[in-house]
């Protein structure tokens, strides 16, 4: 830059000790000394070029020699929410013990609810979801939706998100999660196969399995209980959730009914997997495979359990608790420190009970308490069985042929009423045999139906008799043939259900008078 | 006007700005490359919508102003969660699990030191409620401050600190008092309702697999997890070994010392049937010989390194499971199962549901010497 300087002819440096002290030559230019870093900058700038490109390099090539530099200044625009990232959480689980007020303490709880094939089912669902009592905000809601044919998802997703909008903060639910997952499912989920006895048991396992995979995904530090409940539920108390809070217990079931047509009784016990235990039973249980599961509520296992669902009395106090071991899963409330401790739906056959038997046989096990509450009802979903089915289609035919015969002989009667009219005597004659030949006809009708009406009444006996045993087995639990072989249940099948319990209710007899 | 020459070539303000605005482009460089490891471009599900939900992964902070929104409706894909050999590649997250009764500092430095990617790992604590448990949660959140504050790429996805609400029925955590058979069953009981507490409550819907690693476990190889995981077992335990000073040898050495993976013995069987039906089996007391083979004396150190053997009972100190087991219902079991209790019950409610657990005898891992 400059050097072409010092043209005067002095050297860049000042000689030192050259002429003497006191010349002073104002006429020349007297260049200032320099520093040494100043002489040297062009030595220094090449080599801070060169050292920066090589780490430049160097850092490019090697990321991880990196000095750390901090969040990056673009971090602050781009992904700004990057540096609000907490990972830290800090718990303490003695604040979420669950007391018998938790909607004063603000306490969560967990909604969780299996789904398989059940879009039918969501709307009824939701409205009961909408109409709870206990604060909206502290429900957190949890799905696992599996192997379904239908459009359960879709269906729930449009159901949540709706939920979600609603303009009131207060009607909105805490956090939502939908676990998606397929356990790859062989047994149909119609309501013959799925009650058939020897699917129960691996019916059963993998029901468990499915409710252990929601519970351990969804089940969070905050939660102080957890509430199960079906999805086919049809009528069930708004208030329920703190009807049963307020017990404080740490397993607490309703009893569970269903409402049915009025030719069938009117109402019958639903859930029998709320009992208390037997001597009986255990004698069973002694006997059993490993591997085996008494389910309740088949012949192939005669248990003499006292089971919630029979002692309801429908005027009897609703907060009368009644201490049992096996609980159905309709609609279970648990502390979630039950969860948190490790009860959960054993998917093998714990003390010979799997799913939520055996959750309230683990739960006992393991101290914790666990009631029933017989006279507090909820009312399961009606979905007529194939006999129920198959029956209806009887009772419909036999209005349609009643219609048809009543409408047959009305349409004699016109034409025989027409023909009288005529006033010819020929007709007259003809009319004659026309009334010996309807009269011959109905002779023949009249003898039909008597044929009819015998039959009717032998079935009705029959059932009548069939009913008579089967109340001999319930209720006196007498007649019952002890000394039948009991039935293995199938091993392990890989199959996945979605939960209902619906047992073979005993038959109501048939009214002759319907037919 | 030009600028006089003077100015334009010797003003040190030039240089200062140049160099400044070089230091500026390097730390823009660089520091934007390695910006947000979770956050860069994994699509969604890698950070939680609200702190409540996944536990595993980070959430934002909630702004306090302003007008609550609801929840989001949050879609997990488990079906998508995969358990392989080759952890790394398939991006599996991995839940640390560690009931903490006292921190070691050795105890952290080798935790931290592990080699798998720091943003798929969650840790998870749970430390009991007593003075002992104060200190160590102290100590605890001093490290975890410090390194979840520090480079990025060692920061953990999230961390989890539970205290416990059960009562921890022996209050001194001193080894022999612990070790005491009749003080056994109480205590292990105690162990499996925090683990329990611990695992259900930290299990998310996307973790693919949980290490059991206990406080007092300070030395094992940094590819732990990937080493474990090769083998794709549903349950494997690495050999737990202490080191000491062997006072015989006058030299530094190693022996066994966690008893509680083995192989069942025709005289357990026998033992357990006779007991009463609360009644438990333990290992390593010798007023209760059980004669089966523990995986501590089968450590050979010429044998192949990669052996790999069927266990019946399982110890904690060290222990990878696929979260799939855990999710189909396997927990410690704080009661008797099948005489069984803790970690060994899990091992064999592992088993009633059809998963197996395996052992590595010559992968060691080391406990902490007191």
């Amino acid at each position: 830059m400059h050097r072409h300087a010092f043209s005067n002819g002095h050297a860049a440096y000042p000689s030192v000790g050259g002429g003497s002290t006191f010349s002073i030559q104002p006429h020349k230019f007297q260049p200032r000394s320099q520093p040494a870093l100043r002489r040297r900058r062009q030595l220094i700038q090449r080599l801070l070029l060169i050292g920066s490109i090589f780490c430049t390099a160097l850092f490019f090539f090697f990321p991880n020699l990196r000095p750390n530099l901090g969040a990056g200044p673009l971090s602050y625009l781009g992904a700004g929410e990057d540096t609000q990232l907490e990972t830290v959480r800090y718990y303490d689980l003695s604040n979420v013990q669950g007391t018998a007020r938790g909607w004063e303490r603000e306490e969560r709880i967990l909604l969780c609810a299996p789904l398989r094939d059940a879009a039918n089912h969501l709307d009824m669902f939701f409205g009961h979801l909408k109409n709870l009592t206990y604060p909206h905000n502290l429900i957190d809601l949890a799905f696992l939706v599996g192997d379904s044919k239908d459009n359960t998802l879709a269906k729930l997703n449009e159901k949540l998100e709706d939920l979600q909008a609603h303009p009131d903060p207060k009607q909105t639910f805490g956090e939502i999660s939908i676990l998606e997952k397929d356990f790859g499912q062989k047994v149909n989920q119609d309501v013959e196969s799925r009650h058939g006895f020897a699917a129960q048991a691996g019916r059963r396992k993998s029901m468990a399995q499915a409710r252990n995979w929601l519970l351990s995904a969804a089940l969070r530090p905050t939660h102080s209980w957890v509430y199960w409940r079906d999805v086919d539920v049809e009528t069930a108390p708004f208030t329920i959730l703190e009807d049963l809070m307020r017990h404080n217990k740490d397993v607490i079931v309703p009893n569970v009914w269903r409402p049915l047509p009025d030719w069938l009784g009117g109402e019958q016990p639903y859930d029998l997997n709320s009992w208390q235990e037997s001597e009986t039973a255990l004698a069973l249980a002694d006997t059993l495979d490993e591997d085996a599961v008494i389910v309740e509520g088949y012949a192939e296992y005669a248990t003499w359990r006292p089971h919630l669902a029979y002692l309801r009395d429908p005027y009897g106090d609703p907060d009368m608790e009644m201490e049992i071991d096996g609980v159905g899963g309709v609609s279970i409330l648990a502390k979630a420190k039950v969860f948190r401790q490790g009860v959960h739906f054993p998917a093998f056959s714990f003390e010979k009970h799997a799913e939520t038997e055996g959750f309230g046989k683990m739960a006992k096990r393991m101290k914790f308490s666990v009631v029933g509450l017989p006279h507090y009802t909820v009312w399961h979903l009606y979905e007529p069985s194939v006999d129920d089915i198959r029956h209806m289609e009887e009772m419909e035919k036999e209005r349609q042929q009643k219609e048809a015969e009543e409408k047959a002989k009305k349409a004699k009667e016109d034409k025989i009423r027409n023909q009288f009219d005529a006033k010819n005597k020929d007709w007259e004659k003809e009319k004659a045999e026309v009334q010996d030949m309807q009269k011959n006809e109905e002779k023949e009708a009249e003898r039909k139906r008597q044929k009819e009406k015998e039959e009717q009444e032998d079935k009705a006996k029959a059932q009548a008799q069939a009913k008579k045993d089967e109340a001999n087995r319930e209720d006196t639990k007498e007649a019952a043939n002890q000394a039948r072989g009991f039935v293995k249940p199938d091993e392990i099948h890989e199959v996945h259900g979605s939960d209902d319990k619906v047992k073979p209710a005993p038959r109501q007899p048939q009214h002759p008078e319907a037919a | 006007m030009p600028t006089p020459r003077s100015l334009r070539r010797q003003n040190p303000i030039t240089f200062v700005l140049a160099g400044i605005l070089c230091i500026g482009f390097f730390i823009f460089f660089f520091s934007s490359n390695d910006a947000s490891p979770a956050s860069a471009g994994k699509g969604s599900g890698h950070t939680a919508s609200s702190a409540l939900s996944p536990p595993s992964l980070p959430f934002r902070k909630s702004k306090s102003n302003g007008p609550p929104t609801a929840p989001p409706v949050e879609h997990y894909y488990m079906n998508n969660v995969t358990q392989s050999r080759d952890p790394v590649g398939n991006r599996e997250k991995v839940l640390i699990l560690t009931p903490l009764a006292r921190f070691y500092q050795e105890y952290w430095d080798n935790l931290i030191k592990i080699d798998y990617p720091h943003e798929l790992i969650s840790l998870g604590y749970i430390i009991p409620k007593t003075k002992e448990g104060n200190a160590a949660f102290a100590a605890l959140q001093a490290q975890v401050k410090k390194i979840q504050s520090g480079s990025k790429a060692k920061r953990f996805a999230s961390v989890t600190i539970l205290r416990q609400d059960t009562e921890n029925p022996l209050q001194s955590q001193v080894e022999a008092e612990r070790h005491k058979m009749e003080n056994q069953k109480a205590r292990r009981a105690a162990m499996a309702k925090a683990r329990n507490s611990l695992l259900f409550t930290t299990l998310g819907p996307s973790t693919s697999w949980v290490l059991w690693l206990d406080a007092d476990i300070i030395e094992f190889p940094p590819t732990l997890i990937q080493d474990l995981a090769s083998y794709d077992a549903p349950i494997i335990a690495p050999n737990c070994f202490q080191r000491y000073y062997n006072e015989e040898k006058k030299s530094k050495d190693i022996r066994p010392y966690d008893f509680n993976n083995w192989i069942d013995s025709p005289t357990a069987q026998e033992l357990a049937a006779k007991m009463g039906k609360d009644d438990i089996l333990l290992e390593g007391y010798a007023e209760m010989p059980t004669y089966r083979s523990l995986m501590a004396y089968l450590y050979d150190q010429s044998a192949d390194p990669g052996t790999k053997i069927k266990l019946d009972g399982v110890g904690g100190a060290t222990l990878l499971v696929k979260a799939d087991v855990h999710r189909d219902g396997a927990m410690f079991p704080p009661f008797s199962f099948y005489h069984l209790i803790e970690t060994e019950g899990f091992a064999k409610m592992a088993r009633r549901l059809h998963w197996d657990s395996y052992g590595l005898p010559n992968y060691l891992v080391y406990h902490y010497n007191e």
